[in-house]
């Protein structure tokens, strides 16, 4: 292929990416940026116009209810537990069927997927269910087989905001078993085997073999999963039905969503919006940098 | 070197043409002046009566092609007036009438008086023509999308009439069959944590949302008495569940858990189909003030999208007049008891003598036509975190009725501001 031809198969190639990319990502993010700085709503749905920097002091200054930095608090608390539990429990299990002496290791690992195979409306409502004070599965084995008294899971807002976590927690470990185990089977047994030799104990090795050689999938994994999960609606709109009781149980983005479409305050949306995309960016250059994510494992 | 870049710029024009075209082809349905496409949020057994509807009428017109497409309600609401903001979006979005307020304010809906005769629209009950603005937005099928008390016809033949006749039978029905010290029957349910519920309960004390011109009227008197009666009826005489969302309450009267509930007209027909002999009967009347509660009301029926090109306008005249016919009407009130809109079928000999709609009429004619205005929906908002903190025993009915008031008004300020 000559020169220009060549040319014109690479920009053949890059075009219709850069189109979707540009239709999908940067029209709509750049159109984000400009309702965030207009007065757009119910009133001012097809008039709208510029008006500064105002939507951006209502999201820091305007009293709301809830508060918007007890809803800040609450999801940094929220995407923390989760994200800690998620990859706690996603490696700890990755570590365990990683052993070669488990039987029924298949089974094992497509009972564990499970949760992330469910479809999450159906996982969030089933939670939901079971968190009701008198009917729900969670209570009647408390008080049953715990002897402990009844929670009231959804009428109280510590107890609901805990039943998202928990739901989240069940639903989001699978994925990072899965990165977990994958980056532990492309570990060389060559290395556990020196170490053996060496007479390294199982901590040793897990400290000095196993965690480090994890580091490059699961940095970048975990960066993931703390934007998704920063991000994740579905869980607490659904088995906190919107925020209940009494919008003590929102994370920003459903605060911003019930803004959104409940309110039609879209110019306060979008501006809510750039707020959260600006401190998860920030936190991901951040966490990218401090942990070397980028950097070779071998 | 001149042949081949001339080649190669053909080559890609051709290509990113080729690309354009699949990236497009999605649009080219939108043009087809033939399809009709409705969104609504219609539960399953009104979705397939008028799946039937919709086949009879294409059936009756070749070449037509109607479409309808079921999106949850705020789904519906959100994603039509993205769509029609851009021009796009459904020929017709159905749902009740409050969706009529927001619509118009952002004007994505058409006045429909120039498509229709106003001998046509005097041929429906006055109840289902409201007008917004002093303008018809809206064409109804069904009246109500009301509550009502249910009731259980094997553990209760006969539904109380007053207050004081619900918390005496209230108390011989709910039980604790098994002895273990838990309720297995209660004697009554609804679903806790929406406003609209709550309803009946406010104005049978004598109090409403909102002032005609949509300023808020939550701390009221009438609200503190409402609230205090329901959390008596949970704390102190112990007939209701504890807690209890839409779909705990629809269980519990299923699986005959309890003898009574309060829900709309859209559930009747899944009760029939869960085998309970029930029977429907308005809200008890309150006692203390003589006031037999007020459910909301609204009809519930088609908006024109404002992008319906001109020529599209006479085929979806054509099959909006098809589904009100007085004779479908009818057959869809025998399917799912709604309460028909046009006069022949709502005066019909069926409607007033089958005795599940004689006592929705009833209870229509005792309810009060949900306001269309956008306010409502800040109400609606600023209700809820106060409804349900009572309820949990968070705050006092008279802290709620104040802190309803407040965030009302701030919300509705927002939304205008």
């Amino acid at each position: 292929m000559n020169r220009p031809a060549q040319k014109a198969f690479i920009v053949f190639l890059v075009v219709p990416s850069f189109l979707i990319l540009a239709a999908v990502v940067f029209y709509p993010f750049v159109y984000n940026v400009v309702i965030s700085l207009s007065n757009m709503n119910l009133r001012h749905i097809k008039d709208w116009s510029l008006v500064g920097l105002q939507q951006y002091y209502k999201v820091f200054f305007e009293p709301t209810q809830p508060n918007f930095y007890l809803v800040f608090l609450k999801t940094i608390i929220w995407t923390v537990v989760n994200v800690f539990f998620h990859v706690t429990l996603g490696v700890a299990l990755a570590l365990l069927l990683n052993q070669r002496d488990i039987k029924g290791r298949p089974l094992f690992r497509t009972l564990l997927i499970l949760p992330w195979a469910i479809p999450q409306y159906i996982v969030a409502l089933t939670w939901r269910g079971m968190f009701n004070y008198e009917y729900g599965s969670i209570n009647l084995i408390i008080t049953k087989y715990l002897n402990l008294p009844a929670v009231e899971w959804l009428k109280s807002p510590a107890e609901a905001f805990l039943a998202c976590i928990l739901t989240n927690v069940w639903l989001g470990f699978p994925f990072m078993m899965v990165i977990a185990l994958g980056a532990l089977q492309s570990i060389p047994h060559e290395f556990y085997e020196a170490a053996n030799i060496d007479g390294a104990s199982w901590w040793h090795k897990l400290r000095h073999i196993t965690i480090p050689l994890l580091r490059p999938v699961m940095v970048p994994a975990i960066t993931l999963g703390t934007v998704w999960t920063f991000n994740s609606l579905n869980i607490v709109w659904l088995v906190s039905n919107a925020g209940e009781p009494s919008d003590q149980t929102h994370i920003l983005v459903s605060f911003v969503y019930k803004a959104a479409f409940n309110l039609y305050r879209y110019g306060y949306a979008a501006a809510l919006s750039m707020v959260i995309f600006a401190i998860l960016l920030v936190f991901s250059l951040y966490f990218m940098k401090k942990t070397r994510a980028t950097e070779a494992a071998y | 070197m001149l042949n081949s870049l001339s080649s190669a710029a053909q080559v890609v024009r051709n290509l990113v043409l080729v690309t354009l075209l699949v990236l497009l082809a999605g649009c080219a349905k939108k043009a087809d002046p033939h399809r009709i496409v409705i969104w609504h949020q219609m539960r399953v057994d009104d979705r397939l009566v008028l799946e039937d509807q919709i086949r009879e009428f294409m059936a009756q017109h070749p070449g037509i092609l109607v479409e309808q497409i079921y999106k949850e309600t705020e789904e519906l609401r959100s994603g039509f007036i993205v769509a029609a903001i851009a021009g796009q979006g459904p020929d017709l979005v159905y749902g009740p009438a409050d969706q009529v307020g927001p619509f118009e304010v952002m004007g994505i809906i058409r006045p429909l008086e120039d498509l229709f005769t106003q001998a046509y629209i005097d041929s429906f009950i006055p109840e289902a023509t409201c007008l917004y603005k002093s303008h018809l937005y809206q064409l109804a099928d069904k009246l109500g999308n009301h509550l009502v008390l249910i009731y259980n016809k094997d553990l209760l033949p006969t539904p109380p009439e007053t207050d004081v006749e619900l918390l005496r039978v209230g108390k011989e029905l709910t039980r604790d069959t098994n002895g273990d010290g838990k309720t297995d029957r209660y004697a009554l349910t609804w679903n806790y944590t929406e406003p609209f519920f709550f309803i009946p309960f406010l104005t049978g004390f004598g109090g409403w949302v909102m002032t005609d011109d949509g300023t808020p009227t939550l701390d009221t008197p009438a609200m503190v008495e409402a609230l205090k009666f329901i959390r008596d009826l949970r704390d102190r005489y112990h007939i209701i569940p504890g807690e209890a969302d839409y779909n705990v309450a629809d269980a519990l009267f299923k699986d005959r858990m309890a003898a009574m509930i309060i829900n709309g007209d859209w559930s009747w027909a899944g009760y029939k189909k869960a085998g309970i002999n029930f029977g429907v009967a308005p809200l008890p009347r309150i006692t203390s003030t003589g006031i037999w509660p007020a459910p909301m009301v609204a009809p519930r029926g088609y908006s024109i999208n404002i992008n319906v090109a001109g020529e599209k306008l006479p085929l979806i005249v054509e099959l909006l007049k098809f589904l009100m016919r007085p004779d479908i009407q009818l057959r869809t009130a025998k399917a799912l008891w709604s309460m028909p809109t046009r006069r022949e079928a709502a005066e019909s000999e069926f409607v007033r003598s089958d005795p599940v709609l004689r006592n929705s009429a009833l209870q229509i004619s005792r309810g009060r036509l949900m306001p269309m205005v956008p306010e409502l929906r800040a109400v609606w908002d600023a209700m809820r975190p106060s409804y349900q903190a009572v309820l949990g025993g968070a705050t006092t009915p008279e802290r709620a009725a104040k802190a309803m008031q407040e965030l009302a008004i701030r919300k509705i300020r927002e939304m205008n501001e």
